[in-house]
Order: C-alpha cells, then structure tokens, then sequence
C-alpha cells in the first residue's frame, strides 16, 4: 500500500513536471534555463 | 458606446544605455528586470503593464543614443517607433549626463508621437550640486519634462498619469528645433517630393533621414526621390556632409539649451567616478585589479564562505543532519529513508527516491549557498558600474589579437548564463567576429558550471583556495587564445571594429536590486533543478541501476551497478577520455548528461557515487568519489567540461545565432576539440611533471602544446600583406 501511494506521489509529480516543460516548450519558452526570461534578452518568446 | 472596449494604449521608453530606463520601466510595470551597466543587454523590447492601468503597455526599447542606422538596437527600437507607432514616447534622460541624452531625444520629437521627457537621476544631480531647471528646459524643447528619480521612486506615479494622458490626447508637443537656414531650406524641398508617401507627421523625420542618406529609411520607402542635387548644393555650400551638417546643427542647439537650462556646479574638478577610474581603468592596473576582484568573487563564493554554506547543506541538510537553536534538525535523505520505511514502500522505489532523485538533485542543491554568493558579486559588480568598466579594460587586450571590447560584453553576461551571452553577440556589427564571440563565449564559466567547479575543489583538492579561481581564468584564457589563433585564418581576419561606450557613473546599489537580482537567478537554478535536472535523474538512475546480469535484465544491487544500462553505454565511450585521465565510464556518462544542462554533471556523480548515503563512519559526503579519481584527473575533467559544448540550450541558442549548419557544427566541434586537447595537456603535462612518467599520451601532449605556441605565435600572412598594400597605397 505504501508502495502504491509513494509510487502515485511520484507519478503525478514527475507527470505535472514533464507536462509544464512541455507546455513552455509549446509557448517557445526554454525548458532548461529555469524560466529566468527577464534576465534572457529575448532568447524565448513568450507570448 | 455601451460596451466598446477602451482603447489600449503603448507607451515606448526611450533612452540612452545606462540613463535608468529599465529600473523605470521595473517601477511602471511591477515587473523584475535585470539592471545591467553596460550596452547589449536588452537586445530585444520587452513590455509590460501599467500598474493601476491594464489598458496600457509600456515597451522598453533598447538603450540606443541615437535613431540613426548603425547598431541593430537602434534599428530594432527604430524600426518599432516607424512600424508600430506607439500613443506616446517616454523620453528618459539621464540628468547627470544631459547633453549626451539630449541628441537622441530631438530625433525621437521629429517623429510625431507624442513625447513626454523624464529628467532620471535627479536625486544624483542634487548631491552634485548641479542645478536643472526643468521648467524652462520643457520650454526649450516645446513637450512636458518632469524630474524623477528611477532609483527612489520619485516622480513615477506622476510621469506616468502624464504619458497616459499625452497618449489618451494624442497631442504631438510644439516642437522647437530649427536647422540653419540652408538647411531647412532643403528640407522643404524634400518633404515636398515625399507629401504624397509619408504622412505629415513623420515628413520632417523622413525628410532629415533621407538628407543624411540613410539607406535603411530609404529601403521602407516605395518610392524614392533623387536629391542628388539639393545634397551635393548643400555640402558646397556649408563644406561638410550632410550628416555631420545634421549632427553638428544638433549639438549647437543642444549647447544653447544647456547653456540656460543646466548649471554644473566645479566645472572642471573631477568626480568620484573620474577618481575611481584613474585607477581602475588604468592602463596598467586596470587588468591585475580585474584579476584580483576575480579571483576574490571566486575565492569567497567557492573557497570560503560558499564552501561553509555548502558544506552545511551538503553534510547537513542533504546529510546527517543539522544543529538549529541547539536542536538536531535530520537531513532530507535520513527524513526520507526514516518515512519511506515508516510507510512500506518497496526497496526499488526508495532507492529510485533517495537514490535518484535525493541523490541526484540534492547534490546540485548542495551547491546553491555558492551560487547565491557568486551572484550576489556579480551583481554588485554590474550595479556599482564595475562591469561596464571591464569591457574597456579588455578592449586594449582584446585588440592585439583583432576583436573589440564588445566582444567581452556577451562573455560578461555568459557568466550568469550562457544563452543570453551568445545572444547579446547580436550587437556585434561584423559578421566574423560574432561569430567568433559566439564560439568563445561559452569559455567563460556560467552559474551552471559552478557546482561542478566547486565539486572538484572541495572534494578533489579539499578546498584549495586556487581551483575555484582558476577556473575562471582557464575559460579567460581559452577566450584570448582562441581569438588569437582564429583571427590568423582566413575565415577570421580582419581588423577590429571600432568600440566606443559610455561609462556610467559608479553608484551603490541599493540591497533591495542586488538582493533581488541575486535571488532571481538563484531561483532559476532551483526551479531547473526541480525541473530538468529531476527528470534527469529519474531517468539515469533508472539506467544506473537496472541492466544485464547472466543474460537477465533486473535491478541491480549497488556492486553491480558496472552492468547497467548506463554503465554499457558509458564504457562504449570511456576509452575516448583515458588520455584525459578520467577513462571511467562514470565520468564519461556524467560529462555527456552535462549536455543537458551541466549541473546534471553534479548530479549524475551524485547518484553513481552514492550521494544520499550518510556514511556512518562520518567520511565527507563526497567521499567516494574523491577515492576513484585523483585530482590532476580532476581537475582535467574539470578543464573540459568547462571548455567544451555547453548545454543544450546554449547550443540551441549557438545555432540560431549562427543560422548556418556548417557554422553551427564548426563551432560545436572547435568548442570540444579545443576542449580536449587542452584536457589531455593538463593531464599528460601534470603526469609528466608529478610523476614523472612519459608515455604516447605525454608524447601527443608535447606535440599539441608545440602546436599550439606555434599557432599563437605564426605570423599572419594576410596581415602583413594587407600592411604591405596599405603602405604602397599611401606611397
């Protein structure tokens, strides 16, 4: 049973992890700056 | 009418480098921009909201002195006040330096948006002593000037409720400047050949531009008229071109503003800043104190105060424990182990958590006292006005191998992060020695490759006080080396772009920006590693701990770890890197997962060698690996992964800048071969003067290091026949 909910903790995390470096991929954000756009003189372009 | 939208409304700052603009822009918008001293920095516009007006946005063009042609941020900013005709411009100028800031501001009111003037840096200019009047300067110029203070947020709210009315009534402001005589003459004669392309409001802007034969303006025209003649009459007539006729009417109309609206106070005495740079930018000190304010930031970020911070959260929070008001706090891998035992959770799934994700990310958040440290300096230095500075030192050096000082100015900023430092290599006006920055920038070492420098040092040479510095100059010297050996080829040659920049004044920083400045980056790297670098992790313990054991693919214990998945691929490499020293698969995986971003490097070390292991005979944390690999191995893993390709991201931005396939693939290979072969020196040389063994590897080492010098010190031949042509050109 413990198994079974540290399992599903992780799974929704590392779910909801890949599905935000995705969807910043989808609006041509960078996924491996750590989202710091203001210090980046325009490399993504967020819309 | 019940139900219209209201309008929006754009208000664009403009402004000078330097003049305040973005801590302005900060203030209107609520938003967290970086402040930085130096040109290059906002290459693109950025905009936001007013705060208090949803309706309205505010665009921060990029700092530019002047509308004419020649630098891509005066085109960009140029081009959106043409295009996109914002309601109303929000001219920032800086008070200490009126007359320099006061040439942009007569083209921006030639292009008939509505212009409101705010005089910055008021709060400088009362403890000068000089004295501005700003009603009569409003006058003078026919458009409203108020006195603000961007810094102290004086003045803002009132700037702001201003521009939005001046926006809201579209009213173009009586503006005053007239040309000599002959020269407005002409310029009738041209706004009548345009009248029936270019609106009146823009005829005049338009008519001056197409006098000073600007090409670009030119080009957005469908139709252009011929003034050959009328400019040919008029450079007789006033025995000059027409861009400096232009330039000079300019700064005479300055000068008679200046001359009743501004009272400097000690004409001629020097400033504190003037004092300062007497020996900060002396011709021969400025380079050593650039070394040793270096080699401080290092020195205390790594060396000794980072190294406390972070052997607290290496040894304390992602280890035993920690003391917290004389109570014992556990660290997060006993807090996890203890709980995940508690509840039943299988072995597999532990070691995956502590292991993998513990082991891995814990690892390059043990680092994060160091970075917060190092960017805390590195902020200081750019608010203070330091940084700015540097580009000019490095401008004399710079030259004698044909690159400019703007070269230096994306290395600067590569030092935070690598993608906006090979993207602020768009300032650079010549193609080849873009690319050339472009290459090199990189060399310097990024907030990313700060853990790997202070694993190295602490672990691998207990701290000493000359590793993590070193670091630092190994990528400087990479930069100065590289430009010397490719401005010899053909591909590079050429002779260094000129490279003038203004100096901002030296100011304190306020705790507030550097506290902030130093947090935003600080935060980024902790989000990357609760993003990136956790997936990453996931996904190498995965192929650490599972692989072929007699021909059955299963989990493996912690002695097998040698049959793993990751372990198959790192061994098919490893044997590239034994010249190196470091021919283990563990370092060869751990330098390839640094591609994805290079504190993976940190972590990927941290899950093979068993981070998250608190060892019970109380041995460092890192241990284990200071036991498989010495340091000369150390420290030429070090050296390479500082040199070679940076992170995806990097090279995604590499080659867009590039936008070129054989350019972007030359400098992904220069990078790694340049970063191999000095690699395999370090190592082979160490050995040889260590140990004193001569081996195949020490005998390549020879011949690359004489390879090298010569290299370096080959004559140019282009060089000396471009001196030869030129001579008998004179003659």
């Amino acid at each position: 049973m413990g198994t079974f909910i540290v399992g599903s903790i992780l799974l929704i995390l590392v779910g909801s992890i890949i599905k935000s470096l995705i969807k910043d991929k989808k609006q041509g954000k960078s996924i491996q700056c750590g989202d710091a756009c203001k210090n980046c003189s325009g490399h993504c372009h967020v819309k | 009418m019940k139900g219209a939208r209201a309008m929006s409304i754009k208000i664009a700052l403009a402004g000078n480098p330097n003049c305040g603009k973005t801590t302005l822009f900060n203030a209107l918008t609520g938003s967290n921009q970086f402040v930085g001293n130096w040109p290059g920095v906002t290459v693109e516009k950025k905009e936001g909201k007013l705060k208090g007006h949803k309706d309205v946005t505010i665009v921060d063009l990029p700092g530019i002195y002047s509308l004419s042609p020649y630098t891509l941020e005066e085109v960009v900013a140029r081009n959106y006040l043409l295009e996109e005709k914002p309601d109303a411009i929000l001219n920032i100028v800086d008070g200490t330096n009126i007359e320099r800031n006061l040439y942009l501001s007569t083209q921006l009111m030639e292009l008939g948006i509505p212009v409101i003037m705010a005089v910055n840096m008021l709060d400088v200019l009362e403890k000068t002593g000089d004295e501005l009047h700003i009603k009569q300067l409003s006058q003078k110029l026919g458009c409203e000037v108020i006195g603000i203070s961007a810094l102290k947020g004086l003045g803002i709210k009132e700037v702001a409720e201003k521009a939005v009315g001046l926006a809201k009534s579209k009213k173009i402001g009586s503006f005053k400047h007239e040309f000599d005589l002959r020269v407005e003459n002409v310029l009738k004669a041209i706004e009548k050949k345009i009248e029936g392309e270019i609106p009146l409001k823009e005829r005049r802007f338009f008519a001056i531009k197409l006098l000073e034969r600007d090409e670009k303006i030119a080009a957005q025209m469908k139709k252009v008229p011929d003034l050959s003649e009328e400019i040919k009459k008029l450079e007789e007539d006033m025995e000059d071109d027409t861009e400096s006729i232009i330039t000079n009417e300019r700064y005479s109309y300055i000068s008679s503003i200046i001359g009743s609206c501004y009272k400097k106070k000690g004409q001629g005495k020097l400033t504190v800043s003037d004092k300062l740079d007497k020996v900060l930018t002396n011709r021969y000190l400025a380079l050593p104190i650039f070394a040793l304010i270096m080699f401080l930031v290092y020195y205390v970020s790594v060396t000794t105060v980072g190294t406390w911070a972070t052997d607290w959260a290496n040894e304390g929070v992602f280890g035993e424990g920690w003391s917290l008001f004389g109570l014992t706090v556990p660290g997060i891998p006993v807090l996890v182990e203890a709980g995940l035992s508690a509840i039943g959770c299988a072995a597999w799934l532990q070691g995956l958590i502590l292991d993998g994700i513990v082991g891995g990310v814990g690892a390059v958040l043990g680092f994060v006292p160091q970075m917060l440290i190092l960017f805390l300096f590195l902020a200081f230095l750019e608010a203070c006005g330091y940084m700015a500075r540097v580009a000019f030192i490095m401008d004399r050096l710079f030259r004698k191998f044909g690159l400019s000082g703007k070269s230096f100015i994306p290395m600067l900023i590569g030092s935070g992060c690598g993608v906006p430092g090979i993207m602020a290599s768009r300032t650079i006006e010549s193609d080849r020695d873009r690319k050339m920055t472009i290459m090199t920038t990189t060399f310097v070492p990024c907030g990313a490759k700060l853990p790997i420098i202070a694993l190295i040092a602490g672990a691998l040479f207990d701290g000493a006080w000359w590793v993590a510095p070193s670091a630092y100059f190994v990528g400087i010297m990479a930069i100065i080396c590289s430009g010397i050996i490719l401005k010899k080829t053909q591909m590079f040659a050429g002779d260094p772009a000129p490279f003038v920049m203004e100096l901002p004044s030296y100011h304190m920083p306020t705790v507030e920006n550097l506290l902030r400045s130093m947090w935003e980056r600080g935060w980024s790297f902790i989000k990357k590693a609760g993003t990136i670098i956790l997936v990453s992790s996931i996904v190498i313990w995965f192929m650490s701990y599972f692989g072929f054991v007699d021909g059955q693919f299963r989990m493996l214990e912690d002695m097998e770890l040698g049959n793993s998945v990751l372990a198959l691929l790192g061994s098919s490499i490893s044997w590239l890197f034994i010249p190196l020293g470091w021919g283990d698969w563990q370092s060869a995986v751990a330098a390839i997962t640094g591609l994805v971003a290079k504190e993976n490097v940190v972590g990927t070390f941290g899950i093979l060698y068993g981070f998250a292991e608190v060892a019970e005979d109380g041995s460092e944390i890192w241990g284990t690996l200071a036991s498989s690999m010495s340091g000369l191995a150390g420290y030429s893993f070090l050296v390479f992964n500082l040199l070679c390709a940076p992170c995806f991201a990097a090279i995604g931005a590499i080659k867009r800048e590039m936008n070129n396939t054989k350019w972007f693939w030359f400098a992904i290979g220069y990078q790694t071969v340049f970063a191999y072969l000095v690699s395999l020196c370090v190592y082979q040389w160490g050995m040889l003067l260590t140990q004193g063994t001569f081996t195949i590897g020490t005998l390549a080492a020879l011949l690359i290091t004489f390879l090298f010098i010569y290299l370096l010190v080959k004559p140019y031949k282009e060089g000396s026949y471009l001196e030869r042509k030129k001579t008998m050109e004179l003659k």
